[in-house]
């Protein structure tokens, strides 16, 4: 998978075991085909604003979800996350928060800074798979996105 | 006068800043002194520079100063004394002073007065100008102790809730991979390995399921206060059925019967509080006894507190045991028998002592158990002081 080709999920994760099982649980539900993995949390926004190693990528064509991670070197999750809904080029991509932190704390400042949901990797395996699937099975089959990207589709039609 | 008087100081010498300008009255202020038992030696200046030099560069146990000298007044040196931060006794040895000036000087920091013509008095007015400045010290030091010990005990109260908190919170990551890839060797080899190897995953697996249960036990136990708590006025009543709703399955799958009395209004935190309740009554469930459980609640006023009880009709608690069940992770019976981490009781001590109370329980084996909890009326005071000291302490850590 590279990153010019269309891609339906970035997952933003720096823990190779964590994406180890991340990955296994996506592809058992043949949800990994156009999955790209970044490993922090500079790379996260480099491809997420078309800079750096992924400035041949373009904003007409953002991933339909972001999988992020809280902890993360260089830039943490929250920090990515507030970039990405700060910004009308990017605001409308919609980022689920998989953490195994539960801490109330971080649920509220990632719901505050925009994220649009917020799910804890259990222990368990068998639940993590199914939630795994039940998240990606929401983001690439039930949930409706705009055709184009809202803040070109605005720019198209005027509109500020 | 008792003890021996060369001692004062501590050095078994007096060490002495006489302000004159005639040096015979400074040999007999010396001398009268010396026949009392002082070991004096004595620096003796008239002018405020070689005063203000003396003073940066000797440590003397007191200050001797003449009222008037023809070129400074013997209480400038009070001024010269604070700029340099000592706190050096200052006595006047003066010909002649009116009341009024005297009163004067003692107020503007002199700590006594002499006549020249009543030098006599000169060795009492020193020993308790030394013992009174011994005296003051030590207080000064004693405070300042104090005050090290609190900031330390702050600060290691803060590194342990970090601690507990990064310790819960960190651990979880690869805990969850030992889990998940035991679950993934399990899945992978199912039938490739024999039935004890089986029954081994399932051990890893139950086992690390075990020990994410105890850092999330772990977690919420330190959470209490960690996150700054808002305390505002609320209602026990509202809070008591909101703990009640939480339960609901719990209670009605059980039949458990629970009656309140009416309860009063109290500053505290809300989340806390609910979780207070909802942690008694919960256990109160949970170690029923074979009738259906009944459970009271009720509050009195108690002098400056309010005094609250939950009542059941369960299983009871050994007398030997009512101090244990409050510990963190300290359990009376085994898993198989009831369930848990031994966290739930540890939690109401620590939201109880947090907002300034106390907790404690009367039971008796097989009769049912009373838990008995204090809050101050004026709760809220105490915590907003509570709080403001943890502030005052961030920001001081904050600045080194």
């Amino acid at each position: 998978m590279t990153a010019n080709s269309s891609v339906d999920i970035l997952l933003v994760e720096d823990n190779p075991d964590d994406l180890e099982l991340t990955l296994h649980a996506l592809r058992r539900e043949h949800l990994a085909n156009n999955i790209f993995t970044v490993r922090d949390g500079e790379e996260a926004i480099d491809f997420l604003f078309c800079s750096g190693n992924f400035k041949d990528r373009s904003f007409d064509h953002p991933p339909r979800v972001v999988l992020l991670d809280l902890k993360l070197p260089k830039l943490n999750g929250l920090e990515v996350l507030k970039r990405l809904k700060d910004d009308p080029r990017t605001r409308s991509v919609p980022v689920v928060i998989l953490t195994s932190s539960k801490e109330e704390s971080d649920l509220v400042a990632s719901y505050n800074l925009g994220a649009n949901s917020y799910v804890q990797k259990p222990v368990d395996f068998d639940r993590f798979r199914d939630i795994v699937k039940n998240t990606g099975l929401y983001w690439m089959v039930t949930n409706q996105r705009p055709l184009a990207n809202p803040a070109q589709a605005a720019k198209a039609a005027g509109k500020p | 006068m008792t003890g021996p008087l060369t001692n004062v100081s501590g050095s078994g010498h007096l060490r002495l800043l006489i302000i004159e300008d005639v040096p015979s009255d400074a040999e007999i202020e010396i001398a009268e002194l010396r026949h009392k038992g002082f070991e004096v030696a004595a620096d003796v200046v008239d002018s405020e520079d070689s005063v203000r030099e003396r003073l940066a560069h000797t440590k003397y146990d007191a200050i001797l100063a003449d009222y008037s000298l023809p070129s400074f007044r013997g209480m400038e040196t009070i001024g010269i004394l604070r700029q340099l931060n000592l706190d050096t006794p200052m006595i006047l040895v003066t010909g002649a002073l009116s009341s009024e000036t005297a009163v004067e000087c003692l107020k503007q920091g002199a700590t006594d007065y002499v006549l020249k013509d009543h030098l006599a008095r000169l060795p009492v007015a020193v020993r308790r100008a030394l013992d009174e400045t011994r005296l003051r010290q030590e207080r000064a030091r004693a405070q300042q102790q104090l005050a090290e010990k609190v900031e330390e005990l702050a600060r290691s109260n803060c590194d342990l809730e970090q601690f507990a908190y990064v310790a819960s919170h960190d651990l979880q990551e690869p805990l969850r991979m030992v889990a998940a890839y035991t679950q993934l060797l399990a899945e992978r080899y199912r039938g490739k390995l024999d039935e004890t190897a089986d029954r081994y995953i399932g051990y890893a697996v139950e086992g690390a399921t075990r020990m994410q249960g105890l850092l999330e036990d772990l977690l919420a136990f330190s959470r209490v206060g960690r996150n700054g708590d808002s305390h505002v006025l609320i209602d026990l009543n509202v809070v008591v059925e909101e703990a009640i709703k939480n339960l609901t399955i719990a209670l009605r799958d059980q039949g458990v019967i629970v009656t309140r009395n009416p309860l009063p209004t109290i500053h505290a935190d809300h989340f806390q509080l609910v979780q207070l309740f909802q942690n008694l009554i919960a256990n109160a469930v949970k170690f029923r006894g074979k009738v259906i459980p009944r459970i009271s609640i009720s509050a009195e006023r108690d002098g400056e507190d309010w005094a609250f009880s939950v009542s059941d009709n369960g299983i009871g608690i050994a007398p030997e045991h009512k101090d244990l069940i409050f510990k963190i992770f300290q359990r009376l019976h085994t898993r198989a028998e009831y369930p848990g981490n031994g966290v739930g009781l540890a939690i109401c001590k620590k939201i109880v002592e947090h907002h300034g109370g106390r907790i404690w329980v009367e039971s008796e084996l097989g009769r049912g158990s009373t838990f008995r909890f204090t809050f101050p009326a004026a709760a809220a005071d105490r915590a907003d002081k509570k709080e403001q000291a943890h502030e005052l302490y961030a920001q001081n850590s904050a600045g080194r």
